[in-house]
């Protein structure tokens, strides 16, 4: 059964099918073609292919007992550096059957570990070295403990370019008989953000409401994903009422489910609307940048945000 | 004997370094036996002051300079309101025996449990129906449990001792004693008693035990006695005080781990703080923080010194002036909104677990992306039995 969703039906399953990221393609492909492939890192951005790469992986080495062979984990979800030695070990348990000697585990978002999980983790590696093969993906490499890197190939995987997400675009249009203009292309493009797979979403999204792709119409699903009631959060902040403004901030964080690193973003570009002199405009949005880089080295988003929530309390008053 | 039994004050004119609450009490006992006939003054003082600064012992002073026959309390008795009654009544009822005057005395009423309120209101209309003066002694008068006392009684508030009021206490036992302890290690035990006094009898009892080369003031080392704080008591000292190496020190005292300090803190900011001084605190605060997060991934603690400095000491030093007046601390209301809301949204959690399975994401990923995903699923009744959706998942895609 084909699956309805486009983000899986319109998955590459095989190398040549991908678009971009060329260099790493012929370079994994020769690896899975020789049938020994070592430990592999892809680190990137999200949307730019890592997972699918590891799928076409799995489906050349081992066809269509692929599923058998093949464990896929996201490190995020998993509760613990226990639980995923837990699945390892029971999946590595039994040996693979085909002419390839190991199975495949693929980590998602490994960078979601801490050290000391990634240390364990780096036991576990070795443990079932001869039976399994890894695939972390992640996107920060520098977040990877060394130890790891250092048994891995390591692949970087770029934000796709706005001629291969228009590629993938144009295929799907052609495909499910849809229209696009070129302006809403290039909104769909901007709103992806370089993420094929938003790219794919919001064109779905889209089209369940017509088949003809408008301007107005991807602008409309853009914004409304977005968390449009940062600008009143500001708002709170640059009159003067932090309790308000943090008040808010925290019901549009829960309420939507977005994460502090997306209300960082939302911010940084609602800045350049805000009533205020150029000069504070510069100030804010490194502010802003400081708390982003805070927010991702893995500090409390709530408390950044409010100590940004502060400096705007500040420019509000025309203070720095 | 404990010295400081021995030589607890009996009078007054005994009692040092508390001239200003003693002027107060006095007072407040001429007031009260005129008011006996006039019924307009309070009935009752809450005498409030960290531990060793004297509460107990002056109450027991005023029974003793008024003639009077102590009757006393203690916060396990306001457990049970009937209980209570019953053996107050008779205390404020019948005349003493032997003496002729009564006080009541309520000893720690830090100690009475907020929900006990049943107890509490029966001290209440105690108060206003009494005819003996009801002294009350607390380490902490402003928490919230003791807020409709504070209102029926006169606050007197009783500071730390003085170190060198201390130290001339502790030589005047040693004399009586006739014992000889080294200048310098009293004064290093007047010091180190930070205004309790009650401690520094205890040490300075405990130190004269020691014979020859153990008394040498080079070699006696004191086991630090941490005064434990509540938080309230502790946001206040940073939020309103000038930054001291006792502000430095403070949450080592307060019973609780730092990552619940920082959500204190981080809740009560603006309650204190403005403007410049506002934005300066959480600067600080949002370093703090990143101090905790590096002491988790490296598992190295010594960064908790920095974590504890700015938190503390660094929010301390944000503001120009000293601040006065009452502040209610809040408890901090983050983490059960996170809760509350979790419990609202676990529907919209589930369809975000079964949709990232199918298409090898995280579910954080789907959660983040829900507002789109949510479209796509919504338009299409294939996806929505792909996905296996029961009942309840459907009515919340619906109502969204």
């Amino acid at each position: 059964m084909v699956s309805k969703i486009w983000t899986e039906k319109f998955r590459p399953s095989k190398f040549s099918e991908v678009v971009g990221q060329d260099e790493i393609i012929k370079r994994v492909e020769s690896l899975t073609k020789s049938l020994n492939i070592p430990h592999l890192l892809f680190a990137g951005p999200a949307g730019t292919g890592k997972s699918t790469l590891a799928l076409i992986i799995v489906k050349e080495l081992f066809g269509d007992a692929w599923k058998e062979n093949y464990l896929e984990l996201n490190a995020s979800d998993e509760r613990g550096i226990n639980i995923v030695r837990e699945k390892v070990k029971n999946f590595a348990r039994t040996k693979s059957l085909g002419k390839v000697p190991f199975k495949v585990i693929f980590l998602d978002e490994a960078d979601a570990l801490t050290p000391e999980a990634q240390q364990a983790l780096r036991r576990t590696m070795e443990n079932y070295s001869a039976t399994c093969r890894f695939i972390l993906s992640c996107n920060y490499s520098s977040k990877i403990i060394d130890p790891i890197q250092s048994r891995c190939a390591i692949f970087r995987f770029k934000l796709l370019e706005k001629k291969d997400i228009e590629k993938v675009i144009n295929t799907i249009i052609e495909q499910e008989k849809l229209t696009i203009t070129p302006e809403a292309m290039e909104i769909l493009y901007e709103g992806s953000e370089g993420d094929c797979r938003r790219a794919i979403n919001l064109l779905q999204a889209t089209a369940s409401i017509s088949p003809s792709i408008t301007p107005d119409l991807v602008s409309t699903i853009i914004s409304n994903t977005r968390p449009k009631d940062i600008r009143i959060v500001l708002d709170y902040a640059l009159a003067g009422d932090f309790q308000k403004s943090r008040e808010k901030l925290l019901d549009v964080m829960l309420k939507e489910s977005i994460s502090g690193q997306d209300v960082v973003k939302a911010i940084q570009k609602e800045i350049w609307n805000l009533p205020i002199e150029p000069e504070i405009k510069v100030k804010l949005t490194e502010k802003t940048g400081e708390v982003e880089f805070r927010i991702i080295e893995g500090s409390d988003p709530f408390i950044q945000l409010q100590s940004l929530l502060a400096s705007f309390v500040l420019a509000g008053l025309g203070k720095d | 004997m404990p010295w400081v039994e021995k030589y607890r004050p009996k009078n007054y004119s005994d009692i040092k370094g508390q001239s200003q609450a003693i002027n107060k009490i006095k007072k407040f006992i001429e007031e009260f036996y005129l008011g006996k006939l006039t019924r307009k003054k309070k009935k009752a003082m809450i005498l409030y002051g960290p531990p060793g600064t004297g509460k107990t012992t002056i109450a027991h002073v005023i029974a003793n300079e008024t003639s009077s026959e102590i009757f006393e309390l203690n916060a396990s008795d306001f457990r049970d309101k009937e209980k209570l009654k019953s053996i107050l009544r008779p205390a404020i009822e019948q005349k003493s025996l032997t003496k002729k005057n009564k006080v009541i005395l309520i000893d720690e009423a830090d100690g009475i449990s907020s929900v006990d309120k049943g107890g509490l209101s029966e001290l209440i209309s105690l108060i206003e129906e009494t005819t003996y003066p009801v002294i009350i002694t607390a380490n902490d008068v402003w928490s919230k449990k003791l807020a409709p006392l504070r209102q029926k009684c006169e606050l007197i508030q009783l500071k730390e001792i003085d170190y060198n009021t201390i130290k001339s206490v502790l030589f005047d036992i040693l004399r009586k004693e006739g014992l000889f302890i080294d200048n310098k290690i009293v004064t290093s035990i007047a010091i180190k008693a930070k205004g309790d006094i009650r401690a520094a009898i205890n040490d300075l009892q405990t130190i004269s035990k020691l014979k020859g080369k153990d008394l040498n003031p080079d070699e006696i080392k004191f086991d630090e006695r941490n005064k434990e704080v509540d938080i309230f008591s502790a946001l206040r000292f940073i939020f309103k005080g000038k930054p001291s190496s006792e502000t430095l020190k403070i949450f080592d005292s307060v019973q609780m781990p730092i990552d619940e300090i920082i959500l204190w803190v981080e809740e009560n900011i603006p309650a204190e703080y403005s403007d410049v001084e506002l934005a300066k605190a959480y600067e600080l605060l949002g370093k703090a923080d990143i101090f905790k997060k590096r002491i988790y991934r490296q598992q190295y603690w010594r960064f908790l010194v920095y974590e504890n400095a700015l938190l503390s000491y660094g929010i301390s030093s944000v503001k120009k002036n000293t601040k006065i007046g009452f502040t209610n601390y809040k408890k901090p209301s983050r983490i059960l909104k996170i809760w509350l809301n979790n419990q609202k949204t676990s529907k919209k959690k589930s369809i975000a677990k079964k949709y990232a399975e199918l298409v090898h994401i995280g579910q954080k990923r789907a959660l983040k992306e829900f507002p789109i995903i949510k479209e796509i699923i919504k338009s299409d009744k294939e996806i929505q039995e792909k996905l296996g959706l029961d009942e309840d998942e459907l009515a919340y895609l619906k109502q969204e």
